[in-house]
C-alpha cells in the first residue's frame, strides 16, 4: 500500500450528511440520531479534542457499549486526525489500564455506568477521562471528581474550517486489542486505506442500500460490529441498536416492529433467536440480508436460519487483523456447500499453505495466508507479534482449512491454542496468567472444549501446592475481579501434574481427552 | 428463606462468585453491570424452574421480568399467584 491520499469513510459519510440530513442514522430506545445530528456531534467531538490539545497521529480511547455517542466519538477522533482505540467493555481493570497505557491514549472516553469503570479514575493514568454521559446521569461517587461530561462536548462549537475527509492511506484509523496477555497485548493496527478497502469489498457483495434498516446487537468495538457501522453508514442506512441478545424475543419483536431488513450475529446469535425468539410469530417479510459470522455455525442451525430466511443468509468469514471481512458464500451457493465459509471478497487473496509455505493441492488442509488492501499494517507497539503474523505482505491467519475445487474454503480448526467462545477470540496464555497468581496454584492449563452454544467454552487444569485444595469460587472470583466475564473457565479442575512433553510443552490434548474431548 | 434472599444470593454465587451481599444492588441491571450474558440468563431461567416450580415462556424473557433481583422477584410473586 501507498502513502497516497485517500478519500476515507468520512468522506463517503459526509456525502450521505448532505444528500439525507434528517433521516435517521442510529436509532436507540426513543432516541432517534439523523446523519446531520451525528455529523454535528462529531464535529463537535472533533472540536473538543483539538481544544485538548489532540494532533494527527494521537490515540482516542473509547470505552462504551454501542450508542450514538460511540460513533460521534469514532468520526469525531478520525475528523481530529487521531487514531481511534475502541475497548471491549466487558474487560476488566486489570486489561483497561494495560491497553490505555499501551497505545499511549491522550484521551479516553468513557461510559461511567458499569460499575467496573467507575474505578477508572482512580487509576494513576496517563489518559484524560471524558464521560459520554450527561454530568447529571454521571454516578453518585463520580459527581464531584471534575470529569468532563458530554455537555462540554455539546456545548463545542462546530470547527469553521472544513472537515479532513482525506487522509494518507497508510495513516492509522484504528487499534483494535484483540488476544494479547499482559505482557504481550496485541493491538490490531487497522488504517484509513484498510477501512476504505474493507467497507469496498463488502458492499461489492451484500445487499446494503440507502434506506436499509439495520438492527444491530454486535459490539461495534469488535471488528465485525465495526465493519456493521461503516457499511451501513457509507450507503445511508439506519442503524437501530440492540445491545444484547440476552432478551431474544425483545430482538424478534424489534425485527418486526422498526420494519427491520437487515440483521448480523454470530452463531450463538441465531441459536438463541431460533430457540427462543418464537419468529414465526413475528413478520420478518422485510429482512432482505441476514449476516453470519464470527465463528462456524452447526449445520442443524444453518439448516434451520435457511428454513426461516431462505435465500437472504450470507455467510461470511473474517479476521480482525484483516480489518473485518475476508470471505462470503452467496446465497444461491448456501445449500450446495453448506459448511463452506464461501469464496474471497473482493480485492482479498487467499492460499492455503503446507508449514514449508508450498501451496495445498484442492481439498487439501493446510493453514490459510490473506493477502489484500484490508490486511493490517501490523501490531501497535509490537514488533515480535508483527513479525509472526504479517509476513512478506501476507498475513498468517492460524485457522487452518482447504480449498474444493470450485475455490470455496472450508475451515478446519487453528493452528495455535486459542479458545474461540461466542464470537470472542481468547487466549489461554490469558487465562493461565492470571489463575497462576493464586498462591496455592503450582501451575494450570487452560483448554477450549466443546460448547452446543459458544462453539468452545473454557476449562482450566490446576495443580495445586501441596498441602492446598481446591476452592472453585475462589479462582472464579479471581477471574471475575481481573478477566473479562467471558474468559471465566466453566470448569475448574484439580491434577496431580500436567501432561508435558520432554522439552515442558503442555500436552493440551491430553487433558481435552480428560474432559471427553476428542483429541 | 425469602425469595429475594434465594435469588439474590443465586446469583452472588453463580455470577459474582461471593457471599458478599453488598456486591449487588437489588436494583442494578445484570445487563448494565455485565453481570450476566445471554447464555448465563438461559442459567437463571433454569434456576427460577427449578428452584420456584415455574415456567418461563419465551415471550416472559424480558428486561421487566428478568434484568434485576427486584424484577426477578416481582416475576416469582406474579407467576406463583397466577
Amino acid at each position: 500500500m501507498t502513502d497516497c491520499q485517500i478519500s476515507t469513510v468520512l468522506a463517503s459519510i459526509q456525502i450521505r450528511v448532505e444528500e439525507l440530513g434528517d433521516a435517521p442514522c442510529i436509532v436507540t430506545g426513543d432516541q432517534r440520531v439523523s446523519y446531520q445530528e451525528l455529523w454535528g456531534l462529531a464535529r463537535r467531538v472533533e472540536g473538543f479534542l483539538k481544544q485538548k490539545g489532540v494532533q494527527a497521529g494521537d490515540r482516542v480511547a473509547l470505552i462504551t457499549d454501542n450508542c450514538p455517542q460511540y460513533a460521534a466519538v469514532f468520526y469525531g477522533a478520525l475528523l481530529a486526525g487521531a487514531a481511534v482505540v475502541p475497548m471491549n467493555t466487558s474487560a476488566k481493570m486489570r486489561d483497561f489500564a494495560n491497553w490505555l497505557a499501551h497505545s499511549g491514549a491522550k484521551v479516553a472516553f468513557v461510559d461511567f455506568v458499569p460499575r467496573e469503570l467507575q474505578k477508572l479514575p482512580a487509576e494513576q493514568l496517563g489518559t484524560a477521562l471524558v464521560a459520554i454521559n450527561e454530568r447529571e446521569a454521571l454516578p453518585g461517587p463520580l459527581q464531584d471528581l471534575g470529569l468532563s461530561c458530554w455537555d462540554d462536548v455539546l456545548a463545542q462549537n462546530v470547527p469553521e474550517t472544513a472537515p479532513e475527509v482525506q487522509r494518507g492511506a497508510d495513516e492509522l484509523a484504528c487499534i483494535i486489542y484483540t488476544s494479547g496477555t499482559t505482557g504481550n497485548p496485541k493491538g490490531v493496527m487497522i488504517s484509513h486505506g484498510n477501512l476504505v478497502a474493507n467497507v469496498k469489498s463488502i458492499l461489492a457483495v451484500l445487499p446494503i442500500e440507502q434506506g436499509d434498516r439495520f438492527l444491530n446487537v454486535l459490539p461495534f468495538y469488535y471488528s465485525y460490529g465495526n465493519s456493521v457501522l461503516h457499511t451501513h453508514l457509507v450507503q445511508g442506512a439506519t442503524l437501530v441498536l440492540e445491545n444484547s441478545m440476552m432478551f431474544p424475543n425483545v430482538v424478534a419483536k424489534k425485527l418486526a416492529q422498526e420494519s427491520i431488513t437487515g440483521f448480523a450475529g454470530v452463531p450463538s446469535t441465531f441459536s438463541l433467536l431460533l430457540s427462543r425468539g418464537k419468529l414465526e410469530e413475528h413478520d420478518l417479510s422485510r429482512l432482505r440480508y441476514v449476516l453470519q459470522a464470527g465463528g462456524a455455525m452447526p449445520v442443524p442451525v444453518t439448516q434451520q436460519l435457511l428454513k426461516q430466511f431462505s435465500e437472504h443468509v450470507y455467510v461470511m468469514y473474517g479476521q480482525t487483523e484483516a480489518t473485518a471481512r475476508l470471505t462470503w458464500l452467496p446465497p444461491s451457493r448456501l445449500i450446495e456447500k453448506l459448511g463452506s465459509v464461501g469464496i474471497p471478497i473482493e480485492g482479498v487473496n487467499i492460499q492455503i499453505r503446507h508449514p514449508d509455505g508450498s501451496p495445498c493441492a484442492v481439498g487439501e488442509a493446510g493453514e490459510l495466508f490473506v493477502q489484500g488492501e484490508n490486511v493490517a499494517l501490523g501490531y501497535w507497539d509490537n514488533e515480535v507479534a508483527t513479525a509472526g503474523t504479517f509476513i512478506d505482505g501476507w498475513l498468517k491467519t492460524g485457522d487452518l482449512g482447504y480449498k474444493d475445487s470450485d475455490g470455496f474454503i472450508y475451515l478446519k480448526g487453528r493452528r495455535s491454542d486459542m479458545i474461540k467462545s461466542g464470537a470472542n477470540r481468547i487466549s489461554p496464555l490469558e487465562i493461565e496468567e492470571v489463575i497462576v497468581e493464586l498462591p496455592n496454584v503450582e501451575e494450570v492449563a487452560v483448554i477450549g472444549i466443546a460448547d452446543e452454544m459458544l462453539g468452545q467454552s473454557i476449562a482450566a487444569f490446576l495443580v495445586l501446592k501441596q498441602g492446598s485444595s481446591l476452592d472453585v469460587r475462589a479462582v472464579k472470583k479471581h477471574c471475575l475481579d481481573n478477566l473479562a466475564s467471558y474468559k471465566i473457565p466453566k470448569q475448574i479442575l484439580q491434577v496431580d501434574a500436567l501432561p508435558k512433553t520432554a522439552s515442558g510443552k503442555v500436552k493440551k490434548h491430553i487433558l481435552a481427552e480428560q474432559v471427553g474431548e476428542k483429541s | 428463606m425469602s425469595s429475594k434472599d434465594k435469588v439474590k444470593n443465586y446469583i452472588l454465587e453463580n455470577y459474582l462468585f461471593t457471599d458478599d451481599q453488598s456486591a449487588l444492588n437489588d436494583g442494578d441491571s445484570f445487563l448494565e453491570q455485565g453481570i450476566i450474558d445471554s447464555t448465563g440468563i438461559l442459567e437463571v431461567i433454569f434456576f427460577l424452574e427449578e428452584e420456584f416450580g415455574i415456567s418461563v415462556a419465551d415471550e416472559e424473557m424480558v428486561p421487566e421480568n428478568l434484568d434485576s433481583v427486584n424484577n426477578l422477584v416481582k416475576f416469582i410473586e406474579t407467576k406463583s399467584a397466577a
